[in-house]
């Protein structure tokens, strides 16, 4: 069963738990302006009460987690040294074989998405590739603005790595990109696709999307050749 | 046996080093005896002497700041990244919105006391091309953040990573320590800008004020909110903030002010946005912050294209 506790010293009152509990735990005690746990049977531990709650004082003892991918290392390792009761509070696996399960499971997501976007967009599955590409680049997290493309790949080649590994020769406006490692690949080869297909297009595009924005260039995919390993013949377009 | 302690001073006000140089009393009855070995306010040692415990105020901003902190990482057992500047950046990190160039620009071309244009010389630190918060150069052993950190937080942190007690700080928000109530006033308008309130014990959501309290870490005991100010978020953001990534200062607030008003939360993420460089003060510099894909802090909060009449 879920141990819910709270901390009645700091509670300000708000009574936004027992607003925002789906089955009703908490009734709300008028006298102490506090919320008692009523029904602790009742609780599934959707945690949407520790989550509103302002000074974080509803705390959940054995709520499983699933495991949860999508943390950054950096912000948990900050957080478990920064206060002392936040370790545990994660469900985050390190191990290979739950790597390589997230990775299995984001493969079919990203091969239905991109058959979705295929069927109904067509031709502008490349734009769309781009677009999202775009905006990726204002959202992934860098320090400072690449000056030009060469920073800009430099910076990808770190951002990217290990789900994508790539080796960039620039003469002039034509750039090639000589790919080692590279997740879509292995998602097309896992789920029996054709390398090349809508996912490789919709990801290329994308990547050339970001790439363009970061490096504050324009750039447009010529040439794929799709061996052993992919190699991308890419035009710069100074903007 | 004493503990040794040595601080360092890099891209920060000496706030953190004045909370820290008020506290030697205290310090003294925390443990047995600390050993200042090296503390810049208080005695001229330019070499960075071994000791158990390094304390670093500030962000890395120039090619000094770099090679201290490398210094002081080397001759320390474990390092505190103390003050919201060396943890988060802190208000040394809003030049991180900006280029190198442009930030000397603003100084030393355009500065009302310094307008003839003169650079610094040669013997002059060098600024890098932009501020980092310091676990981007040397690994950090533990966090303290504070817009000076207050004394008892210094006293337990320092306590915990010298191994006297276990680490004793919370995961709390500011709230926690707020007498005022957070009680339903349905119909209350979002006031922008203000940062006091008419009701001393209402809390300041409750009144349409943004008060950074709940979406900022307990360092403090909440002095703000108690003398009648709205929480600026000083300390920076408070753990659920840190660890989810879909959680962020603008949707938080404006759920709960939402929730205890009826302001729209659009109104409420607008202001936040638009007001970014004074709302998220604190850690712009972070990965904490820039890190979130929901977040786009420079857009927000730095430079506006000229078309537009920004800065
Ligand atoms: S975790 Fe969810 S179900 Fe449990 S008390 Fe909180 S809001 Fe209710
Ligand atoms: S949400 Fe937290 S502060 Fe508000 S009433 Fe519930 S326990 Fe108290
Ligand atoms: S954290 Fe605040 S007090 Fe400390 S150096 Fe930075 S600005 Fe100054
Ligand atoms: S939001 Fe501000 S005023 Fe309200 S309880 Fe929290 S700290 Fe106090
Ligand atoms: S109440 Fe807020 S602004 Fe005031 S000291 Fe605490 S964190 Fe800083």
């Amino acid at each position: 069963m879920i141990e819910i506790a709270v901390d009645e010293k700091a509670c300000v009152s708000c009574s936004l738990c027992a607003e925002i509990c789906p089955t009703d735990v908490f009734v709300w005690d008028e006298d102490e302006g506090v919320p008692k746990i009523n029904r602790p049977g009742e609780c599934f531990g959707c945690l949407s009460c520790s989550e509103i709650c302002p000074p974080h004082c509803i705390t959940h003892e054995g709520v499983e987690l699933a495991e949860s991918h999508y943390h950054d290392p950096y912000a948990l390792r900050l957080a478990s040294r920064l206060a002392a009761d936040v370790s545990g509070r994660f469900n985050v696996p390190s191990d290979e074989a739950s790597q390589n399960q997230a990775a299995a499971d984001l493969g079919v997501r990203l091969r239905s998405v991109a058959e979705v976007f295929k069927r109904t967009l067509g031709g502008s599955l490349p734009a769309v590739g781009t677009m999202a590409g775009r905006t990726l680049a204002r959202h992934l997290p860098r320090y400072r603005e690449p000056k030009g493309l060469d920073e800009a790949l430099v910076l990808a080649k770190q951002q990217f790595s290990p789900a994508w590994e790539f080796e960039t020769t620039r003469n002039g406006d034509d750039l090639t990109i000589n790919v080692d490692r590279c997740f879509v690949r292995e998602t097309c080869e896992r789920e029996g696709q054709e390398i090349g297909s809508e996912m490789c297009v919709l990801f290329y595009n994308y990547l050339a999307g970001y790439l363009g924005r970061m490096g504050k260039v324009r750039l447009r995919l010529m040439d794929a050749d799709r061996g052993a390993k992919c190699c991308y013949s890419v035009k710069i377009y100074e903007k | 046996m004493k503990a040794r302690v040595s601080t360092d001073w890099l891209s920060g006000c000496s706030g953190c080093h004045v909370a820290m140089v008020d506290l030697h009393e205290k310090l003294l009855g925390l443990v047995e005896e600390v050993d200042f070995v090296r503390v810049p306010v208080l005695m001229d040692e330019k070499d960075y002497p071994k000791a158990d415990v390094g304390v670093v105020e500030g962000a890395v901003r120039s090619d000094h700041d770099r090679v201290a902190l490398e210094k002081m990482r080397a001759s320390v057992d474990k390092l505190i990244a103390f003050g919201s500047c060396a943890v988060y950046g802190g208000p040394s990190g809003l030049g991180w919105l900006h280029e190198r160039d442009d930030v000397m620009a603003a100084v030393y071309d355009g500065g009302p006391t310094n307008a003839g244009g003169e650079r610094p010389d040669a013997d002059a630190p060098i600024l890098e091309d932009s501020v980092v918060p310091i676990d981007e150069v040397v690994e950090v052993d533990a966090y303290l953040p504070g817009c000076p950190p207050h004394p008892y937080f210094i006293a337990a942190g320092l306590r915990a990573v010298l191994g006297v007690s276990d680490l004793q700080l919370t995961a709390m928000s500011v709230c926690a320590d707020c007498d005022r109530k957070m009680l339903k006033n349905e119909g209350a308008e979002l006031h922008r800008g203000e940062v006091t309130a008419e009701k001393d014990s209402l809390c300041f959501l409750s009144q349409g004020v943004v008060c950074l309290g709940s979406v900022s870490l307990n360092r403090c005991q909440a002095p703000c909110p108690h003398s009648g100010v709205a929480c600026f978020g000083c300390a920076g953001p408070s753990v659920d903030l840190i660890t989810e990534p879909h959680l962020d200062l603008r949707n938080l607030i404006g759920r709960r002010l939402n929730m205890l008003t009826g302001v729209s939360e659009e109104e409420v993420t607008r202001y936040f946005q638009e007001d970014a460089k004074t709302l998220y003060a604190y850690a712009v510099a972070s990965p904490v912050i820039h890190g979130k894909p929901t977040v786009e802090i420079r857009e927000w909060a730095g430079p506006k294209p000229a078309a537009q009449g920004g800065e």
